[in-house]
């Protein structure tokens, strides 16, 4: 495993954003230049809460929406300039995965791996996907609209799998999984990470975050308020840490300026 | 990756409940008009047989020349089964003499009500209001019902154009739509190939066509409900828009251009036209009277003072050139009238043309309007389907009349009849019938019915082609801007 910190001219991140901003058409101001790279072989967890930006951020990597200014970059491509390169490099889960109901998830599966570009897949290849990210047998061929949230969130995990993109956006993955599923997810993760991905995900899950995370990044109204590399995680309550940034952004200027020490 | 789009479509219309219910209604309709118009055609067809063959029999039993009179039928043609267009308002017969002018009358052959139920739900019918609602029910959320589903967004977190995207979703509808529905189509036709129609190239030619046209019509209403579904967020909404432009392409435009077309171009009636006649002619007899009445009074100034011998004698010497004059003064009378009567004939036909001009102008702005004229012109239904039956039998009035009238004077028979008094042998009415053996009727001309050339059918129609193509442009256009810009969230 490669962390950035031993030699970090050499590689070029994964993911990265450059003075990215993002204003709405009705005046919102959502993300105000925002800086963040992602190394392959790295997780970067986004921590933030409601309406911090984390979503915006993340459509912006996939060009749902175009930046106000400043880009996404996706291995070396900006994704509002060549977004179909870009979303070639990119797999995505949402916050609530939604697949078509009328059909199975293989069905599924077969359907999103080859949009993502991968066409010699096999049954067998979506059934072993399928039990890795913890969904029994049985569940395979019976169609989507009998499924809970939680088995379509594995079945989108499943998706991003299958399509053994570099670069990994996932927007709370873990929102509606059980306990024992979150577990197995975060070994997944890792595994992930192990194979070099880079990993973007946003999460309200501290717990977790601080467990995974190379990099922790709190976000507050679109600002990069901190970022913390996992060695200065360690022994530190990352909880009391958040609720610190998040309201001693909001109190004091003061604080405020130390953070965007902390991100520079 | 356009191929994997264009096959989840088609899984996803295939596999859709509303799909089997909507499909089955359509294919049922589709061979049920098929079917009860071939029934139908072979009625008429029986009819029309039986009523020519009545005529044949009651011109070989005529014995006189100069009675000697026909009637003409129109043949029905099998075209009418897929489009009836005016076909049921157009009269079936016209007597064919040399004291009656042409007219078609008696406007339906079938007196059975069950065909009178069914009448109108022929092809084109089904074509015009079932199968673009159809189109329209499968296209209504093709693009907002995956941004409500959610599926749009992982969609489009894969490297898919946009353009390729919105391009399977219109060849994916119209492939699963379209392909369903030549199967019941195939039948109707299959049908109409085992109950041996007489159908020539032509008439195959026509059907094919019309085929296509159909086939447009149905594109456009797919395009179109694209077009609506890309252009906003969610399908309630789009389908109540749509559902809107429907009744209002379909239903309302159509009628509504001609009930406009009809206030903007009056056209009299013809009670109006009739009245205005006999005004006319009352105006003129009257005239004719006052003038007769004047001249006889002179007649008799010019007598006035004369012996009753020498007035005998006076009266005696004129009597011939008095009536010749009246005569001609009566048929002066006449000839006005007649020619009265054929300018207000004559103005009727222009105004009707202009109306009707009128109306279809303003009728095609609707897709559905332009798609039913062509249907009719290509089936040979249209509007003018009654001048073409009169003009064709005011010809044959014109060979069978010059027929009979060379053969009364091969025969040196008159026209009409003489009554002659004597006190001999009583009345007498002579027919100028000499001998009453029946006559020879092998050289009597047959009438033909116009002929309608596919290039006849087709020349009207393209005005109709070129509105169907431009709306089904004019709609993909749109369903293309309105994707390229969608926010696929
Ligand atoms: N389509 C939109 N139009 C206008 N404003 C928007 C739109 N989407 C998001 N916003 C605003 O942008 C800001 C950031 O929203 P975003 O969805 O990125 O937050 P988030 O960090 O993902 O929040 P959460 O944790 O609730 O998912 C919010 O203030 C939100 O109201
Ligand atoms: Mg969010």
């Amino acid at each position: 495993m490669t962390t950035p910190e031993n030699t970090p001219e050499t590689i070029q991140p994964m993911m990265a954003t450059r003075n990215l901003s993002k204003r709405y058409e009705d005046g919102v101001l959502a993300l105000d230049s925002l800086d963040l790279s992602v190394n392959p072989g790295q997780i970067y967890a986004m921590l933030g809460g409601n309406g911090a930006g984390k979503t915006t951020t993340i459509n912006l990597f996939l060009n749902f929406i175009d930046p106000t200014e400043g880009e996404a970059i996706v291995d070396g491509i900006i994704t509002h300039q060549e977004p179909l390169k870009a979303k070639a490099k990119i797999a995505y889960v949402s916050e609530n995965v939604m697949l078509y109901p009328n059909f199975t998830a293989l069905q599924n599966l077969d359907y999103f791996s080859h949009l993502g570009g991968k066409t010699s897949y096999s049954a067998e290849d979506y059934q072993k996907v399928l039990l890795r990210v913890g969904l029994q047998e049985e569940a395979h061929d019976k169609k989507l609209r009998s499924y809970s949230k939680g088995m379509r969130q594995k079945c989108g995990i499943a998706i991003a799998i299958l399509k053994d993109a570099p670069a990994i956006l996932l927007d709370e993955p873990t929102s509606g999984l059980d306990p024992k599923a979150g577990m197995e997810f975060i070994n997944l993760l890792q595994d992930l990470r192990d194979e070099g991905k880079a990993i973007l995900m946003s999460t309200h899950d501290i717990f977790r975050a601080k467990q995974v995370a190379d990099i922790v990044g709190i976000m507050n109204a679109g600002k990069l308020v901190a970022e913390k590399q996992r060695e200065e995680l360690v022994g530190e309550d990352l909880e009391k840490l958040y609720v610190e940034y998040m309201t001693g952004y909001m109190d004091t200027a003061v604080q405020a300026t130390d953070a965007s020490v902390t991100v520079g | 990756m356009l191929k994997t789009l264009i096959y989840k479509e088609l899984k996803m219309i295939i596999a859709s409940p509303k799909f089997t219910a909507t499909f089955g209604t359509c294919a049922v309709l589709i061979l049920l008009s098929i079917f009860i118009g071939i029934q139908e055609y072979r009625g008429a067809v029986r009819q029309y047989e039986t009523a020519v063959q009545l005529n044949d029999q009651e011109m070989a039993e005529s014995t006189s020349w100069g009675s000697f009179d026909t009637r003409v039928f129109r043949q029905p043609d099998p075209m009418q089964i897929f489009v009836s267009g005016i076909h049921y308002d157009v009269g079936r017969m016209t007597g064919i003499s040399r004291w009656e002018e042409i007219k078609l009358r008696r406007s339906n052959y079938s007196d059975d009500p069950i065909f009178a139920v069914f009448r109108f739900i022929d092809f084109t019918f089904i074509v015009q209001i079932a199968l673009s609602l159809l189109a329209i029910l499968f296209t209504y959320d093709a693009i907002n019902g995956e941004r409500e589903q959610g599926t749009l967004k992982l969609t489009f977190a894969n490297p898919v154009p946009k353009v390729t995207y919105i391009l399977s979703k219109f060849i994916g509808a119209w492939l699963g739509l379209v392909i369903p529905l030549l199967i019941p189509i195939l039948i109707g036709l299959l049908l109409v190939m085992l109950y041996n129609l007489p159908l020539t190239g032509v008439h195959w030619a026509k059907i094919i066509t019309m085929l296509g046209f159909s086939l447009l019509f149905f594109t456009f209403f797919i395009a179109f409900g694209l077009m609506v579904s890309a252009l906003t967020r969610s399908s309630s909404s789009s389908f109540l828009i749509l559902l809107v432009a429907w009744v209002t392409l379909v239903l309302i435009i159509p009628r509504a251009g001609v009930m406009l077309a009809g206030q903007v171009q009056s056209v009299p009636t013809v009670a109006e036209i009739e009245s205005k006649h006999a005004k006319f002619s009352q105006e003129r007899w009257d005239q004719h009277s006052a003038l007769i009445s004047e001249r006889y009074e002179k007649r008799n100034a010019a007598m006035e003072g004369l012996s009753p011998e020498d007035r005998e004698a006076y009266e005696e010497e004129k009597m011939w050139s008095w009536m010749e004059e009246d005569d001609a003064e009566m048929k002066n009378v006449q000839a006005d009238i007649s020619e009265y009567g054929r300018k207000l004939q004559e103005d009727l036909r222009n105004r009707r043309a202009a109306q009707e001009k009128l109306a279809f102008l303003l009728s095609r702005v609707s897709p559905a309007s332009a798609y039913q004229l062509a249907m009719m012109n290509l089936a040979a239904t249209d509007i003018n389907l009654k001048n073409r039956y009169e003009d064709a039998m005011r010809d044959y009035r014109t060979a069978f009349n010059g027929f009979v009238n060379k053969k009364l004077e091969d025969s040196g028979q008159h026209g009409g009849f003489r009554i002659s008094i004597s006190s001999e042998t009583g009345v007498n009415i002579d027919t100028g019938d000499i001998d009453t053996k029946s006559l020879d009727l092998s050289e009597v001309p047959r009438f033909e019915d116009p002929r309608h050339s596919y290039s006849a059918a087709i020349t009207p129609a393209m005005t109709d082609l070129a509105l169907l193509i431009f709306f089904t442009l004019i709609a993909f256009a749109g369903a293309f801007s309105g994707f390229i810009r969608y926010d696929v969230r």
